[in-house]
């Protein structure tokens, strides 16, 4: 009998806790997923660098148990509050505290059994999908493999386990202790102004505001310490501000009767009040975990595009090896010879100018990090010799002219270059700007993000500053060939330099998985966890929305007028939590991506991309809850067209 | 004023119809306070949900003010029942995150009033109506008088010409009831307000200038308070009862 009636609550209630049904089974699927790369051996073996995959993995997963569990323990919590009426009607009729926390756990335990089912079943297609990126991150071919791995789904139980046991305890506690006058009368409170004289609403709200600014400036010192200090300057922003703007709103209009009339903003303005002041709290909690979304997300999407540019800058050959004495003096070319199947390759020098004319000219522009005193020089045959290789068009060198080969972030600056650069006693005018992938980082490269293309005949006399032997292979460099050629090359003071395309790309790919995974992971758990909540909280008023709205149908308020209302509170009611976590988190984001060298980070990769990036993620899974819980509602509460 | 002419009301379908107004008609004049009486399924809720536009008729017509309302579509009903309708009913209807003086400013604030008046507006309402002192508060900081006499001053602060109430003092103690029937009369007497109200309570329907009494979805009986007191008025009023049967326990 009790486990019919719990059936029957769960179902009833159904409607309104759908989102949050949908968020288990997501989380669950994400945690499957996760804790299937942590039992991937195919996934481990792929680089040497990935095996520490697990622990991060593992790592991440405590974080979400605890958001997680932070939810499940939320929501129960509400349904309780939301049915105190009916579980004290059940205590009324005779049931013992006891027999009612069973039915409560039961019914918990239902719908967390279904979630954690759909979820790991969804999971084996996410972890599908993960897979996939992946491989394709390391180059391997994927083929699909369905697959339910028992390791992964008992980890993924005893997750959820911890999550839920945790929840329904605090909840049974709660039940047995609360008396029948308690749950009946619990739902007869309205609003209850936090904070009550103006005076300390006005002096909380200016010192949290100085709190937000201060703690996003210290955060942006990129000094630990500081750091720490502006994280908590936040925290401290995020409540004081939301505390103690629920209570001075009503006071604003108070003086501005006037405003509070014009349109549509009474009844906006109230309902975000009304609820602003009862869930201020959890209206701060949500905003802080938002701001973790959006730093996460920015973090995860700066680390990945700085991961890809790198290794794309750092190495464009399949093999690249630079020595500051002479590279031919080596062993490694018996050992390339042998082992690695070369398509075409080439041994050449890099020079150094006696001056720095256009080091100078960048130096004034733009913010540049030095790797070379003087201008680096390359023979235009060497140049043209390469540009074949990699499978650039050819290019000319009209007489006592030079050319300039540079990252695409120079070539803006470099192409209004137009003064004579002297080579010995030669004078060349620049003629043209390159700017394909010529591996022209650290000072090993050809050149520092920049080279000047001389004629062969000006570089008599200007030192040589190191000597490149660049290849291309039929095959990508192994992992093994790397370690064989690393030992073969003595790194004595970094004189030797040994870049291979494939690993470049090996570690980009493992750095991806290693980091930004985790940060995705973190960011979608959070954000899924933050709207949900918001949701379940908007849902949850569909009876007082609908009581609403019957009554302006009633007063003459046309549906059009109602609809604009609807819209108008769900705008705010999202927006506020929303609006800080923005501010603070771009703001981060943006000064993370510019912390990264110069021209690293450029194009589409550019700070201000990832901060546009990072936005669009985090309001695309946003708008998908606020869409539900808008269509719901509209179709719920608002009276039928006639 | 108000013109109702013969208007029938079914529910359900071809097979089983129920009539809940039949043949009904009177009319309303202006500054008249009339109390619609009987039993629990007389028809009374559905007569007013018809005036009140909020249901429609199956035929017949109801015309205010010469405009026949059941030709209007549901947007000009809208604007209908805003700019000539006032509403008080039983459960008090205020919206529970506004204050008393916004849920009286609402009215005005949907009838497109100019902002800037609307506080002042609310305010002479509210002192005419004794709540005054409760402006600032929020609907479950008074008490249900005081809620219903907000829900009065709503019903009227935007000038309409009709206020419809359905079972004003059901939820109210006998103190409140009177209370709040003494303002109602007031505000007919002095404001000249039009009202007609729906009331199981002989007692209420005793402050009434006439009191129309519904049995079976038809008018049984109309009874004019004229010169006589309030009392005797009453005891007519419970005569009729008397012979309209039904749910007398109900009515006294």
């Amino acid at each position: 009998m009790l486990f019919k009636l719990s059936l029957r609550n769960a179902q009833r209630q159904s409607r309104d806790y759908l989102v949050y049904f949908i968020t288990l089974v997501m989380s669950s699927a994400l945690m499957y997923s996760f804790n299937s790369l942590v039992f991937s051996e195919e996934v481990l073996f792929l680089a040497a660098n990935i095996a520490s995959l697990p622990a991060v993995i593992i790592f991440a997963s405590i974080v979400v148990i605890f958001i997680i569990g932070w939810l499940v323990s939320y929501t129960t919590r509400f349904m309780l509050l939301r049915r105190s009426r009916e579980l004290g009607t059940y205590l009324l009729i005779g049931l013992e505290n006891k027999q009612t926390a069973r039915l409560f756990f039961l019914e918990n335990l239902t719908v967390g059994i279904f979630a954690l089912i759909a979820g790991i079943l969804s999971g084996c297609f996410l972890f599908q999908a993960m897979r996939a990126v992946i491989l394709t991150l390391f180059g391997t071919p994927y083929t699909l493999a369905l697959s339910l791995s028992i390791r992964a789904v008992l980890l993924t139980v005893i997750y959820y386990a911890l999550i839920y046991l945790f929840a329904q305890f605090k909840n049974r506690k709660r039940i047995h202790s609360m008396k029948i006058y308690d749950l009946i009368y619990y739902e007869k409170y309205n609003e209850d102004i936090v904070i009550q004289t103006d005076k300390r609403r006005r002096r909380i709200f200016t010192v949290s505001i100085v709190l937000g600014a201060a703690g996003t400036l210290l955060l942006l010192t990129g000094n630990p310490l500081f750091g720490l200090i502006g994280a908590c300057c936040i925290i401290a922003f995020l409540y004081g501000f939301f505390l103690s703007f629920a209570s001075g709103v009503p006071a604003f209009f108070e003086k501005r009767p006037a405003r509070k009339y014009q349109g549509q903003t009474l009844l906006i303005f109230r309902t975000l009040t009304a609820k602003l002041a009862t869930i201020g709290t959890l209206m701060a909690t949500i905003s802080l975990l938002l701001t973790a979304v959006i730093i996460s997300e920015g973090c995860g999407q700066c680390i990945h595009a700085l991961f890809l540019e790198r290794a794309k800058q750092d190495c464009c050959f399949d093999l690249f090896i630079s020595s500051r004495g002479k590279a031919r003096d080596h062993t490694f070319p018996d050992y390339v010879g042998e082992n690695i199947p070369i398509k075409s390759s080439w041994l050449y020098r890099i020079y150094l100018n006696d001056n720095a004319q256009v080091l100078d000219y960048i130096s004034e522009r733009t913010e540049y990090y030095q790797c070379f005193e003087k201008d680096t020089l390359i023979k235009f045959s060497d140049y043209a010799a390469l540009r074949k290789m990699m499978g650039y068009p050819a290019v000319t060198l009209p007489q006592n002219a030079c050319l300039i080969h540079c990252i695409p972030f120079l070539s803006d600056i470099l192409q209004d270059y137009d003064e004579p650069i002297t080579v010995g006693d030669t004078a060349l005018t620049p003629d043209g700007v390159y700017t394909e992938l010529l591996s022209q980082t650290w000072d090993s490269g050809n050149g520092h993000q920049y080279i000047l293309v001389v004629p062969d005949e000006v570089l008599t006399d200007c030192p040589s500053s190191h000597e490149i032997y660049a290849a291309m292979t039929s095959e990508p460099v192994s992992e093994a060939q790397f370690q064989a050629l690393s030992e073969i090359l003595p790194d004595t003071a970094n004189a030797v330099s040994l870049r291979a395309k494939s690993i470049e790309e090996a570690g980009a790919a493992s750095g991806i998985v290693l980091f930004v995974f985790p940060l995705y992971y973190l960011a979608l758990i959070l954000t899924m966890t933050a709207a949900a909540i918001l949701t379940i909280q908007q849902l949850a008023e569909t009876d007082r929305y609908r009581r609403q709205f019957s009554l302006l149908g009633k007063l003459g308020m046309r549906r059009a007028e109602m609809i604009k209302v609807l819209r108008g509170q769900f705008v705010l009611y999202y927006a506020m939590p929303a609006l800080p976590p923005v501010l603070i988190g771009t703001s981060f984001i943006y000064y993370m991506g510019n912390m990264a060298e110069p021209g690293t980070l450029a194009g589409a990769s550019s700070p201000l991309m990832i901060v546009l990036g990072t936005l669009a993620l985090f309001f695309f899974i946003y708008a998908i809850y606020i869409v539900l819980a808008y269509t719901s509602l509209k179709r719920n509460v608002l009276p039928e067209r006639t | 004023m108000l013109q109702i002419k013969n208007i029938e009301k079914y529910y359900g379908n071809k097979n089983n119809v129920t009539k809940a107004l039949d043949r009904i008609s009177f009319d309303v004049s202006d500054g008249e306070f009339i109390a619609i009486m009987g039993a629990s399924g007389s028809g009374k809720t559905t007569l007013l949900n018809c005036i009140s536009t909020i249901d429609t008729v199956s035929a017949g017509d109801i015309l205010l003010q010469g405009e026949n309302i059941a030709k209007l579509s549901a947007e000009e009903l809208a604007g209908f029942r805003r700019e000539k309708l006032g509403f008080v009913f039983q459960d008090c209807n205020l919206l529970d995150t506004l204050t008393i003086e916004e849920n009286i400013g609402l009215a005005l604030s949907l009838n497109h009033a100019d902002p800037h008046k609307v506080r002042k507006k609310v305010e002479e309402i509210a002192e005419k109506l004794e709540i005054a002192d409760i402006l600032d508060k929020f609907p479950y900081q008074v008490s249900g008088g005081q809620k219903q006499r907000a829900a009065c001053a709503r019903g009227m602060a935007a000038g309409q010409s009709l206020l419809l109430a359905d079972e004003p003092t059901g939820a109210l103690d006998s103190r409140a009831s009177k209370n709040l029937l003494e303002i109602m009369t007031r505000m007919n007497q002095e404001m000249n307000v039009t009202i007609l109200m729906v009331t199981h309570d002989a007692y209420s329907a005793g402050y009434a200038k006439r009191v129309l009494f519904l049995k079976d979805g038809r008018l049984f009986s109309e009874l004019l308070r004229g010169e006589r007191s309030r009392s005797v008025f009453y005891h007519e009023i419970l005569d009729i009862l008397a012979l309209l049967g039904g749910d007398i326990s109900d009515v006294i």
